[in-house]
């Protein structure tokens, strides 16, 4: 190759590289990034399923090993909202929080008081409220002492969830699997390879702004108002857990997204490394600690790390993918 | 030498003179809130697109609320804030500040009666989940007067209908708080509407979206002096499954829903940010930020007529026959035959929403 050729390629590529255009291929990023999660989702919610089948009383050490491990599975896929996540209410089915108005343990009380024989067949009970169906439910009859106790209906009704909860789970997956194809840019739902690629770095953003806002936010309420008791799957002690689980899962994705770009992916692993070093720092599982000064700044500490990781991907990683949206775009009313 | 408009505004300052109306201001056609480098602005904006004037805001804007007669304008914070600050349009001071009442905030908008006398103000009861009216005293210095529930979670834009005695209010559906910031919790649970209350806060109508489109919600609206309502929705379920994003509708009828086909519908992404009624009362139109969009329909009947695509767009008001439009780079744009003519540049980035003056 002559030389001023090779001039122009290295100038060329600078000037591209500069106005950000490392474009990983969105196929290989849902092949790496999404699909083993919704399939690790859909094996253990059937491992959950079976266990609520060989015993389904409340304390059974096999039975919440195996909730655990498909809630964990869930957490690690809960930022992937779009798809066949989103087909009839699937996502909320599965994982109904926050639960703002405690519809979940009244949904749970109206078919355990009346016995509703809803409970004996698959397709009726996915005409059960929301509220009443996925993890969230199974988190109160597994360990809220109102819900745990062992009665024939509870059983029934533990089973049944369970089951509805493996066919959803198993439902997203088959899909998933056509719907990957979406990402080559010879499909129709995304138009380009940039729209491709900015589904999923949505998907980063907004899943670090749920765990920021949400997971992190409700319990804090305010300085004068702390909300411990509106932590996420307290009962189980689990809300800190979710934090790390759902950081995981976004730094993984972020990574990948970033895997031409050596230099945003140095300061995205940078600014997530400080935030799992607060999680570390936390005192209490369940963020506790909001209603007392010591603990409250841990955990103000722990959301401004994850604020400087949202705003290292907004800042850096958009631009880098060329999906930067504008002043109005980006922001919503 | 002391200018006229330094003189003007100090002798108004000294209570030497009455509130001035729109013309002492070079008699704007809009106001739209921008970003100017570090710092955020309302301007009075001209038909031809100009900044006549503009009046520094404490922080990012959302809309404003221009009161018919006085060269007066609302501007709130973005939601959920809980303040905002009466501007005088020719000082440029801060007339009045609003506080909204413990247990509330504001979600952005605002809207006169036709007099002028009193402010309505959407609000979130946060505690209850509650959408209620903040109802505010313009003459007496923006008192709180009381408010009423807006029979709805989450009321985002309200307006007053051309019978000058009830309201319409568009009910986002959206359950917030704010200790979770803009976080929405309550998204399987969401049910919006479109509200038409009697300013006595008695409900007269209520439409809601068909079923299985409880995401859909309803957010930005106009009416015009027919009564005719057009409403912008933001649908929050599967981007790919987003239904219409525009509503007409006139009081007692079934609801008309407006979308263009297939892939242009869904180029505006599941959202859209502003809405009017053309300048000749023929067409309406909804903009997309996130589709870089502004399409256009029949006002009629609510078939799509073409598109026109703008980066960044999301600021719509009547223009003389057809629409202005303002994006998020600094653009303010005359829309008519589907095309899009830069009347002009800025170096503002103009924020959600252009507020007609009088209208």
């Amino acid at each position: 190759m002559s030389r001023p050729l090779t001039c122009c390629i290295a100038l060329c590529a600078s000037l591209w590289s500069g106005a950000g255009w490392a474009t990983p291929d969105p196929v290989a990023v849902v092949k790496s990034e999404v699909l083993p999660g919704f399939e690790t989702l859909a094996e253990k919610a059937q491992v959950l399923e079976d266990a609520a089948q060989a015993d389904c009383s409340p304390d059974s050490d096999a039975l919440r090993a195996a909730w655990a491990d498909a809630f964990d599975a869930w957490v690690r896929v809960s930022h992937l909202r779009f798809g066949p996540a989103e087909v009839a209410d699937r996502a909320f089915a599965l994982a109904f929080w926050p639960d703002t108005r405690n519809a979940t343990p009244k949904s749970l009380q109206g078919l355990i008081a009346a016995e509703d024989p809803v409970v004996e067949s698959v397709e009726a009970f996915g005409q059960v409220s929301i509220a009443a169906r996925g993890f969230y439910a199974l988190e109160y009859l597994l360990f809220d002492p109102a819900f745990a106790q062992e009665s024939h209906y509870s059983c029934a009704l533990t089973r049944a969830v369970a089951r509805d909860t493996s066919e959803i789970a198993e439902a997203i997956f088959v899909d998933w699997q056509t719907f990957a194809q979406e990402f080559d840019a010879e499909s129709d739902r995304y138009r380009s390879t940039e729209e491709a690629l900015q589904e999923l770095f949505k998907a980063v953003t907004s899943g670090l702004q749920f765990t920021s806002d949400t997971r992190i936010g409700r319990p804090m309420g305010s300085f004068d108002k702390p909300r411990p008791t509106r932590a996420e799957a307290r009962r189980s002690e689990r809300s800190i857990r979710h934090v790390r689980l759902s950081l995981e899962a976004t730094e993984s994705l972020a990574l990948a997204l970033a895997a031409d770009a050596p230099k945003v992916a140095a300061e995205i692993r940078e600014a997530y490394e400080k935030a799992f070093a607060e999680i570390d720092a936390q005192e209490s599982p369940i963020f506790a600690g909001v209603d007392n000064p010591a603990g409250r700044f841990r955990v103000e500490l722990l959301q401004a790390a994850v604020e400087r990781v949202r705003t290292v991907v907004g800042a850096e990683l958009g631009p880098e993918l060329g999906v930067i949206a504008g002043f109005n775009s980006q922001d919503g009313d | 030498m002391l200018s006229r408009r330094g003189m003007l505004s100090g002798m108004v300052a000294a209570g030497l003179m009455p509130a001035r109306g729109w013309s002492d201001v070079g008699a704007p056609r809009f106001l739209a809130a921008a970003k100017d480098g570090s710092g955020y602005a309302l301007h009075g904006v001209s038909e031809a697109g100009e900044s006549l004037f503009s009046v520094a805001l404490p922080a990012r804007g959302h809309a404003a609320a221009a009161h018919p007669e006085r060269a007066e304008a609302v501007a709130f914070a973005r939601r959920p804030g809980t303040y905002a600050v009466v501007l005088d349009c020719l000082s440029g001071r801060v007339k009045a500040e609003m506080a909204a009442p413990a247990g509330r905030h504001f979600y952005g908008h605002g809207a006169f009666s036709p007099d002028g006398s009193v402010l309505y103000t959407p609000e979130n009861d946060f505690e209850n989940a509650a959408g209620v009216i903040g109802m505010w005293d313009v003459f007496g210095g923006y008192r709180r007067l009381g408010e009423f529930p807006s029979h709805g979670v989450g009321p985002h834009e309200l307006r007053l209908m051309p019978d000058g005695g009830s309201l319409v209010i568009a009910n986002g559906g959206i359950e917030t708080h704010p200790d979770a910031g803009r976080a929405k919790l309550n998204l399987p649970m969401m049910a919006p509407n479109l509200a038409y209350v009697s300013l006595s806060g008695e409900v007269m109508e209520v439409v809601e979206p068909p079923a299985g489109e409880h995401l859909n919600s309803m957010r930005h609206l106009v009416v015009d002096a027919m009564g005719r309502v057009a409403l912008a929705l933001q649908w929050q379920g599967d981007v790919a499954e987003a239904p219409a994003l525009l509503m007409l509708h006139r009081r007692g009828e079934a609801p008309v829903w407006a979308s263009a086909e297939g892939p242009r519908h869904d180029a505006m992404q599941g959202y859209a940010g502003s809405v009017s009624f053309s300048g000749d009362g023929m067409q309406v139109a909804i903009t997309s930020p996130r589709g870089g969009r502004v399409q256009v329909f029949e006002a009629g009947t609510g078939h799509f007529v073409h598109e026109v695509l703008l980066e960044d767009v999301c600021g719509l008001a009547p223009g003389a026959t057809g629409f202005v439009a303002s994006t998020g780079i600094g653009g303010f744009h005359c829309i008519e035959n589907g095309t899009a003519r830069a009347m002009q540049a800025h170096k503002v980035a103009w924020d959600n929403h252009i507020v007609p003056i009088g209208a």
